[in-house]
């Protein structure tokens, strides 16, 4: 709504304030701006309150014990948290290898293909909007819906169990749009000019994509899949509703498991095992910092290379 | 078929000499033999036996009862497995660049197999066992893997590796390449569909699952019933499945974040865009990214641990601790993302001579923030509270975790009316979450209407949202 303030309702405003004393005024500007840094200093202290309460809390119970052994199960709370640590491993690498595919191919079609598509039939724009509207509504899409859908879908429908693969696989819808989306963009970040040099050698779209377009926009589709690994290890709901809780090794797709974000939950609401609980979640964690470390490393390279290359 | 020959029949533009390297003969004839072999077992497989051949097989192989493959099932696909060998192994003979490409991909998929499986074995001996595994076996275990990846990783890399240079040899007819451009096409506009065939499944199937509630409960009972009673719970009374309760719960808890996380989040956003030199921005635009990967489990516990101890000392009678302002509080710190990036992004859309503008008039820089910018930044900000609001009403386990999961609506503690947000509560996300695993019937059914008019109201807020971007944006 970005309407012009009228130019009269803006003097009529300005010469209000000019009337009003230049030491109000920059007493009013010192107050408002002390509320503003305020309030980032908040938000800060907010992030390294909990995140130093969780790490100083967590890492007194983090030994070789803790790691490598498996939780006792029950409501007693013994136990380690190794089995999770396979289990979140195997849950990211099946969800990321059912949402990459699927999410870098739309990202493809939606900027390489979508423009003149478009203008070359009435039908295929309204597809290619619809299917954009689809993508925008399952960013928003919260989690516990995703899985009712994979408990309805996955589990009940198609008697998944509470499985892996159920798991995985609802998984990969909350995934899919996070992968469209920066696909999109560091497809978008590719000078023209690439494509440009290689249509004019004689190459065709999809040649041109494979070997020009896709190797330039890599390091941005990899930050797009770091993101979704993100997502994947501090997702619960989802899981809590088609992943199971087993506190076994899984033995195969089939075989239910527990995340390590659902064996925090479930500590701390089925045993108060909370030191225990502590212990997981300074884990995890860790990983989302070092993983939102690698996503800030990579995308900063990603757009220095790409302003180079614009030059 | 010569190469010399082949050179004349399909291409006209490929000018490469079509020498077939050794190696890719061996390939061709390695996919042919497999081809074969693939054909025979498969063949003696599906041939019905009275001893059970193929039931023993998959019973030996731990294939489950339902799950098994009936002879015509392996026969079929042992037809299909072996035509497609045989035609790669001719593409591969006959030097075409799609075989190339074929054999290219099924190589890295079988590397990556094999890679994947030496981590995830290794990763099940150090932490599969109900022993403590001692640093010294990890390390052996870890470099026995790394041996492992680099010993059977060779030979696809390799075999990768010696495909790409040898590019030169093999060819590609126009026509092929033109039919390749037009297959990948389809194949795209399938995979961009993905996403709005996944959103039309959650509509179904929420929908179908909710059907029996809406059909034998009826709309107006669930949307208006002040009392949730789920009869599997109580087992002789009828069940009651009013969602009023969590209706309000959701509102409230929804509420109190926007309360307290909004102006937090729009001064943060101020902050970043206007005031803060550059090196506090460099520290707190991270922290508040942060702040958004932080898993809500995370933030559920530390209300728990944290929070509702200092709650608990507002001296009220049955305060818990546990309840709206604990959920309030928790949801305010996990919206500040949202909002605060969404604000920002708004304020700085707003033209710069906007605010060179009225600077040059004489007003302050917070005058020209309060009176020029955040007016035009006004939809931008409103849409970022709004999807605010969104995450706030989806959010889910953080929720059970520290609002006390109670089915009663609401009500403050004593006569002061603020209390009420001292009281238990329970959201619609949470109503699913914690029940959803052990309902039945109807009231499974109720669980999955809940869901349905969380997705609406969600669904709601967030096309309204996006109606105000577009509208800054136009």
């Amino acid at each position: 709504m970005s309407k012009p303030i009228s130019d009269v309702q803006l003097e009529r405003r300005t010469v209000q304030q000019a009337t009003s004393s230049l030491a109000r005024r920059q007493l009013s500007q010192r107050v408002a701006f002390a509320f503003v840094w305020l309030a980032g200093f908040l938000a800060v202290a907010a992030l390294v309150w909990i995140i130093g309460y969780v790490m100083t809390q967590g890492v007194q119970m983090i030994n070789l014990e803790f790691l490598t052994t498996r939780p006792a199960g029950g409501v007693s709370g013994e136990g380690g948290m190794s089995t999770t640590i396979v289990t979140t491993l195997y849950l990211v690498v099946l969800t990321i290898a059912i949402a990459t595919p699927l999410g870098v191919g739309a990202a493809i079609y939606l900027v390489e293909y979508a423009g003149e598509a478009q203008r070359e039939s009435r039908l295929v724009s309204y597809i290619i909007k619809v299917a954009r509207t689809g993508v925008e509504i399952l960013a928003g899409v919260p989690s516990i819906i995703f899985g009712l859908f994979g408990f309805a879908l996955f589990v009940s429908f198609m008697k998944l169990k509470f499985s892996l693969l159920s798991a995985g696989l609802s998984g990969a819808c909350l995934v899919l749009p996070v992968i469209i989306r920066t696909s999109e963009e560091a497809l978008l970040a590719v000078p023209r000019s690439y494509r440009e040099g290689s249509l004019a050698l004689g190459a065709t779209k999809w040649q041109t994509n494979v070997s020009v377009v896709l190797p330039a926009a890599t390091p941005g589709i990899i930050t797009g899949v770091i993101l979704s690994v993100g997502r994947i290890i501090a997702e619960t709901a989802i899981f809590w509703v088609t992943l199971g809780g087993s506190y076994r090794l899984p033995t195969n797709l089939l075989s239910s498991g527990r995340s390590m974000a659902l064996h925090v939950y479930m500590l701390a609401s089925e045993t108060r095992a909370f030191e225990k609980a502590m212990g997981t979640a300074a884990i995890l964690i860790t990983t989302i910092v070092l993983l939102n470390l690698i996503i800030n490393f990579t995308s900063r390279r990603f757009a220095a290379r790409m302003m180079g290359r614009n030059r | 078929m010569s190469a010399a020959n082949k050179k004349g029949v399909a291409s006209r533009l490929t000018v490469a000499g079509h020498q077939r390297p050794f190696f890719v003969t061996v390939i061709a004839i390695f996919l042919l033999v497999g081809a074969i072999a693939a054909f025979a077992g498969g063949i003696l497989l599906s041939v019905p036996s009275e001893e059970g051949v193929l039931s023993g097989l998959q019973t030996r192989l731990g294939v489950p009862e339902e799950g098994a493959l009936s002879s015509l099932q392996v026969f079929l696909a042992t037809v299909i497995v072996a035509a497609l060998g045989t035609l790669l192994a001719r593409g591969m003979w006959t030097l075409q660049n799609w075989a190339r490409a074929a054999v290219i991909l099924l190589l890295g998929a079988i590397g990556l197999y094999y890679g994947l499986t030496v981590v995830f074995d290794a990763a099940a001996e150090i932490f599969g066992g109900e022993q403590v595994v001692p640093v010294g076996t990890i390390l052996s275990i870890v470099l026995n893997a790394l041996f492992r990846v680099v010993a059977t990783g060779m030979i696809p890399i390799v075999l990768i590796y010696a495909l790409l240079r040898l590019g030169a040899h093999f060819e590609e007819s126009p026509g092929q390449r033109a039919f390749i451009d037009r297959g990948i096409r389809y194949v795209l506009i399938a995979t961009a569909l993905s996403a709005v065939f996944i959103v039309f499944l959650i509509i179904l199937f929420t929908l179908v699952e909710a059907w029996e509630a809406i059909e034998e409960i009826g709309l107006e009972t669930m949307l208006l019933g002040t009392v949730w009673r789920p009869g599997s719970i109580i087992g002789t009374e009828k069940a009651q499945l009013g969602l009023v309760p969590m209706i309000v719960g959701s509102i409230l808890a929804t509420f109190g974040a926007v309360v307290l996380g909004v102006p937090l989040s729009v001064g943060t956003a101020i902050l970043l865009a206007e005031v803060a030199p550059p090196l506090v921005r460099e520290i707190v635009r991270p922290a508040v990214e942060l702040l958004a990967g932080i898993p809500s489990v995370v933030y559920g516990l530390f209300g728990m641990v944290v929070l509702a101890p200092l709650i608990r000392k507002i001296e009220v009678p049955y305060n818990s601790g546990f309840g709206l302002l604990n959920a309030s509080i928790v949801l305010a710190v996990m919206i500040i993302p949202t909002v605060t990036n969404i604000a920002e992004d708004a304020i700085r859309a707003v033209p710069r001579h906007y605010k060179e503008g009225s600077l040059a008039l004489g007003a302050t820089h917070w005058q020209t923030i309060r009176s020029v910018m955040l007016p035009a930044a006004r939809s931008g900000i409103i849409a970022a509270v709004i999807l605010g609001i969104g995450r706030a009403l989806g959010e889910t386990m953080a929720m059970i975790m520290v609002i006390g999961n109670s089915i009663a609506i609401p009500k403050p503690l004593n006569n002061n009316p603020l209390t009420i947000f001292l009281s238990s509560a329970r959201t619609l996300t949470g109503n699913v979450a914690v029940e959803i695993n052990y309902a039945a019937g109807a009231h499974r059914s109720a669980l999955f209407f809940t869901g349905v008019l969380l997705f609406l109201m969600i669904l709601l807020v967030n096309s309204l949202a996006r109606y105000l971007m577009r509208e800054r944006l136009s």
